[in-house]
């Protein structure tokens, strides 16, 4: 699959497009993960312990280490002793009822929460690539950079489709116009959303359909090159065509970044993820590969949840 | 059947009272709300109805000229008066059209004479002359750092004069100048008794023409206050701190201990010493003389005009090239004659022409006319003695225009709204992006409205106090009142002779404490001192736009404030944390992200804002505004550089608002006052709107080009 993408002419289908971009886009010190991922996930599917089993094999990204959080200085904890890895290179989706800490868990990882002045980690610690990412020396800014986010509600700045997605590279302090268009262009074509905007990259951003707003988020998100990209429920706000669209371009970036995903849509955690979380109350009730947790979850509550008797 | 069926229905019943009720609220609501549409009419429409015609004959010299001091005079009937020509428009605009008897008018050339030379570095020229030479010269300005006192001066005498003079004078002259002296010379005596007089211990008020007499002689006293230089006819309390005898000539008698002036002090005892006292008298005949300086200060109390400055001396003209000027003919020649020093080349004469008119006045009339249209008519009917004045009213403020108020108030809302700006974003964007909601914001916001409710008046007293009176400066030569000066370094740039004089700057020499300085600045009389050192001072801004734009943007700080927060608030959060997640730090995303689309919003407010500033009266009164200027304020700055600017902002300027309350309340009320009045209202009230407009239509535009 994707050897042929590869060699096909560019403009054909937006997301063949994407499927070559996105090569050009990974890291360069993992040039051959694709053809890896592939061979170890085809292993791992013959893996029947629903535990942390379903990771053997895998290259572990972030590492989420016995995490308490609380939101008002540690008097109540929003997140209860969480442990889970999250894979290089696959799609982790987390899901849950409302209030149930997904969000929470999933702005922990790039420390948004850092915004919310009580908010304190009460116990346990996050590593990402290995690093404890609340230690001191680490910056939050450089952090972001690497760990990348996309927002329920698309968040494009009033500004030229091309002036967001440069913006990331911009307060970098990157001048230049060729690597500026370059970059763009890669972007966008990495979000599947060069051929519709490409005659309009001066106008406005707010001009384009909710979904096109919602991956130019993708898009600008990616500019920035991060390792890992954080979807706090994107799709929530589009309609069903435009939810289509964004699925088809995750599951095509999933070859090139690392993506955790949160989302209440429970088909759609089973379209798009290669591993599902449900988490309940601030707990992490079960972690699994996404056809286990769907077809035959270990827990009750899991499968109370999935089929729809609560939440 | 009908009827009857609507009868039983329960809302067709009618509930006794109710419609009366109904329309006596219905009436009273609208009478409320048509009633500020009547007074909006009633006050617009006065306004418009009085000032359009004001504006109208007027036309833009109204805006375009200063306020001047109108006079009303009544002119007999003559043939031939000549006036320039912009001035006679100027009195055709200030008089109801075909209110005046002129006939023949007609228009010419009028050329006068002009000699253009180039005065050379290190001429020698009395102080009058170079000043006359200035004025006639835009742009020419001398900072001299030298004066000279042993040059010889020159002076005319116009006609043969009768010159008296006492011996000791008299022998001075002798030694200086023996060729002045004609051969004829009576001599004469007269009985002039000297007194001794005993003035006893204690404090009394002297005038200040006691104070000059009693200065030079022996006696030991001293003065609670200096004699202020705007108000010479003050009394002044002395201290004489023990009874003494001094012996003083008649003179110095009459000046100090006459009993029937004020201010004179009485005299304990008295002694006549008779004595008599010798004057040599001599003819000084017409001509051109040159003399020692001395010699021109001893003929200048015997009435000889002079434009030299007889204590201080000549001053040296420190130019590095010649510099090519101009005067008028007779100017220059008076020049030549005044000043033996000077040294000139290139002399040329040339005319300049000038638009006049020529008009007869066919009957004896009254002429509304401003006085500097009735200064250049005298001046131009002077030799022919053709305009001649029967009475003359004057009328403050009800001739020209309102420029300097205009520039004064545009001048005042820049600086305000530069700080109010400033502070107000830079404080919005704290409170509302980096500090803790906690009790400190709490507090902030309590002090804003508080400050919000502050009458206008008491921020004028608080700017009054602070920046006037008190806010720090960095200077060379601090006030001698200065609240505390605090010397930094003792590097300062030594002031040049000029500004020494015209500032009143105490120079000191001597190692001396700062208090020593001042101490002995202020028994010298003088305003500022200079020690060579840098002081940081707490002296003030004095009454200046900078000092009124610093109180008028603390008064309107709240308000932007408020409003910067408002739109700052109104950034969707999404834009933060996305800028934030791609990896900005918290300046970068506010700068980038939030500030760019707030600012629509607090461009809206500080419009609203400079329409509030601009009426405020209160604040001005007593840290910006002067009730009378003649000149704009940037045409009073003589320094050059940075230094120009800084001294630009500490003049004083008129304002709208305060001039407004002049004209109507403080300067006695005619039938001329009252244009004024309408125009000026008429004015402001337009430039509001303008600027009420303006933030209409920034909003529009904004709304449509930003949104999210």
């Amino acid at each position: 699959m994707n050897s042929m993408t590869q060699e096909e002419p560019k403009n054909i289908e937006p997301t063949a497009n994407l499927a070559s971009q996105a090569v050009d886009l990974s890291p360069p010190e993992t040039p051959d993960a694709p053809p890896r991922q592939a061979t170890e996930q085809s292993e791992v599917r013959h893996a029947e312990t629903p535990t942390s089993d379903h990771l053997l094999g895998l290259n572990t990204m972030v590492e989420i280490d016995d995490l308490s959080f609380s939101y008002d200085m540690g008097k109540t904890n929003t997140l209860k002793n969480i442990s889970l890895n999250i894979p290089e290179k696959q799609v982790t989706a987390f899901i849950g009822p409302s209030g149930c800490g997904k969000s929470t868990l999933i702005r922990c990882l790039n420390r948004m929460n850092d915004l919310v002045e009580t908010s304190c980690i009460t116990n346990g610690e996050i590593r990402i690539m290995g690093q404890h990412i609340h230690a001191k020396s680490v910056s939050p800014i450089e952090l972001r950079k690497q760990v990348g986010m996309v927002f329920q509600k698309y968040n494009p700045f009033p500004k030229s489709i091309y002036d967001n997605v440069a913006y990331g590279l911009r307060i970098q302090g990157i001048k230049k116009k060729n690597l500026l268009d370059e970059a763009v262009e890669k972007s966008l074509r990495g979000a599947a959303l060069w051929d519709e905007v490409k005659d309009r990259l001066k106008d406005s951003a707010l001009g384009l359909s909710g979904g096109q707003q919602q991956r130019l988020c993708i898009a600008r998100t990616i500019a920035v090159q991060p390792k890992v990209i954080l979807m706090d429920e994107p799709c929530s706000a589009l309609d069903p065509i435009a939810t289509a669209k964004v699925e088809e371009l995750i599951m095509e970036l999933r070859r090139d970044f690392t993506i955790v995903i949160v989302t209440h849509s429970m088909q759609q955690a089973s379209r798009i993820s290669d591993h599902t979380a449900f988490f309940y109350l601030g707990e992490l009730i079960e972690y699994g590969k996404t056809d286990m947790i769907f077809s035959n979850p270990n827990q009750k509550q899991t499968e109370d949840y999935i089929s729809g008797r609560f939440g | 059947m009908a009827k009857q069926k609507s009868s039983n229905n329960p809302f067709c019943k009618k509930q006794r009272g109710t419609p009366t009720n109904e329309i006596f609220q219905y009436g009273f609501f609208s009478f409320a709300t048509y009633c500020i549409l009547l007074c909006a009419l009633v006050i617009f429409g006065k306004i418009i109805w009085e000032g359009t015609p004001v504006l109208l004959r007027k036309g833009s010299d109204f805006i375009t000229t200063k306020p001047q001091t109108l006079s009303v005079v009544e002119a007999v009937e003559s043939e031939g008066i000549e006036i320039p020509t912009e001035n006679f428009d100027n009195i055709l605009g200030s008089n109801d059209d075909d209110a005046l008897p002129f006939a023949n008018i007609e228009e010419f050339q009028k050329a006068f004479a002009f000699k253009r030379f180039s005065l050379l570095p290190g001429s020698v020229i009395g102080e009058g002359y170079l000043k006359n030479i200035e004025q006639q010269n835009e742009g020419f300005f001398l900072i001299y750092t030298e004066r000279n006192t042993e040059n010889p001066v020159g002076f005319t005498v116009e006609s043969d004069k009768s010159i008296s003079l006492k011996t000791p004078e008299f022998e001075q002259l002798q030694s200086l100048a023996p060729d002045l002296l004609p051969d004829e010379i009576s001599t004469r005596e007269i009985q002039l008794n000297d007194h001794k007089v005993t003035i006893a211990k204690g404090e009394y008020a002297m005038s200040k023409t006691a104070h000059d007499a009693l200065v030079p002689t022996q006696l030991i006293f001293q003065m609670r206050q200096g004699f202020p230089d705007d108000e010479p006819d003050k009394i002044c309390q002395s201290v004489v701190p023990e009874t003494q005898t001094i012996t003083i000539d008649s003179t110095t008698y009459f000046a100090a201990f006459d009993e029937d002036e004020n201010g004179t002090l009485p005299i304990e005892a008295e002694e006549q010493l008779p004595k008599k006292t010798t004057f040599h008298q001599f003819t000084l005949s017409k001509g051109n003389y040159s003399a020692p300086l001395p010699v021109l200060a001893i003929l200048a109390k015997q009435g000889i005009a002079t434009q030299h400055n007889l204590t201080r001396g000549s001053i040296v003209v420190n130019l590095d090239n010649p510099t090519e000027l101009i005067l008028p003919a007779a100017d220059y020649d008076q020049l030549l004659t005044a000043n033996p020093g000077i040294k000139v080349e290139g002399v040329a004469d040339f005319e300049q022409k000038a638009d006049y008119t020529r008009f007869d006045l066919t009957k004896d009339a009254e002429i509304r006319i401003d006085i500097e249209d009735l200064e250049a008519l005298n001046r131009a009917n002077q030799e022919s003695g053709k305009f001649k004045i029967s009475s003359e009213h004057t009328h403050s403020y009800s001739g020209g225009g309102i420029l300097g108020p205009i520039v004064g108030t545009a001048l005042l809302v820049i600086i305000c709204m530069v700080v109010a700006l400033f502070t107000g974003i830079a404080a919005a964007t704290f409170l509302n992006e980096y500090a803790r909601k906690g009790a400190f914001t709490k507090s902030i916001r309590l002090a804003m409205l508080k400050l919000a409710g502050v009458p206008s008046i008491v921020f004028g007293l608080f700017g009054l106090g602070l920046f006037v009176m008190l806010a720090p400066s960095l200077t060379s030569t601090p006030h001698t009142e200065s609240k505390l000066s605090i010397p930094l370094a003792p590097i300062a740039s030594t002031p040049q002779l000029r500004v020494v004089e015209d500032k009143k700057i105490h120079m000191e020499t001597r190692e001396l404490t700062t208090s020593e300085v001042v101490s002995a600045a202020k028994a010298n009389n003088q305003a500022y001192f200079y020690d060579g050192w840098t002081y940081l001072s707490f002296q003030g801004w004095g009454t200046c736009m900078l000092a009124g734009g610093f109180t008028l943007a603390i008064m309107v700080l709240p308000v932007i404030i408020t409003s910067c927060e408002e739109s700052l608030r109104a950034v969707p959060m999404g834009f933060r944390e996305a800028s934030l997640a791609l990896g900005a730090t918290k300046w970068q995303s506010i700068r980038t992200a939030v500030l760019p689309y707030a600012l629509p919003g607090i461009l809206t407010a500080s419009v609203l804002g400079i329409t509030r500033v601009a009426g405020e009266t209160a604040p001005i009164m007593f840290t910006a505004a002067a009730a009378e200027r003649s000149d704009l304020p940037w045409e009073a700055v003589q320094a050059t550089g940075f230094a120009a600017f800084v001294e630009f902002l500490q003049q004083s300027v008129q304002a709208l608002p305060y001039h407004i309350y002049t004209v109507a309340g403080r300067i006695p009320q005619s039938e001329y006052t009252e244009p004024m009045q309408f125009g000026s209202v008429l004015i402001f009230m337009l430039i509001v709107m303008a600027l009420a407009g303006l933030s209409i239509w920034l909003r529009i535009h904004f709304r449509n080009k930003i949104k999210w």
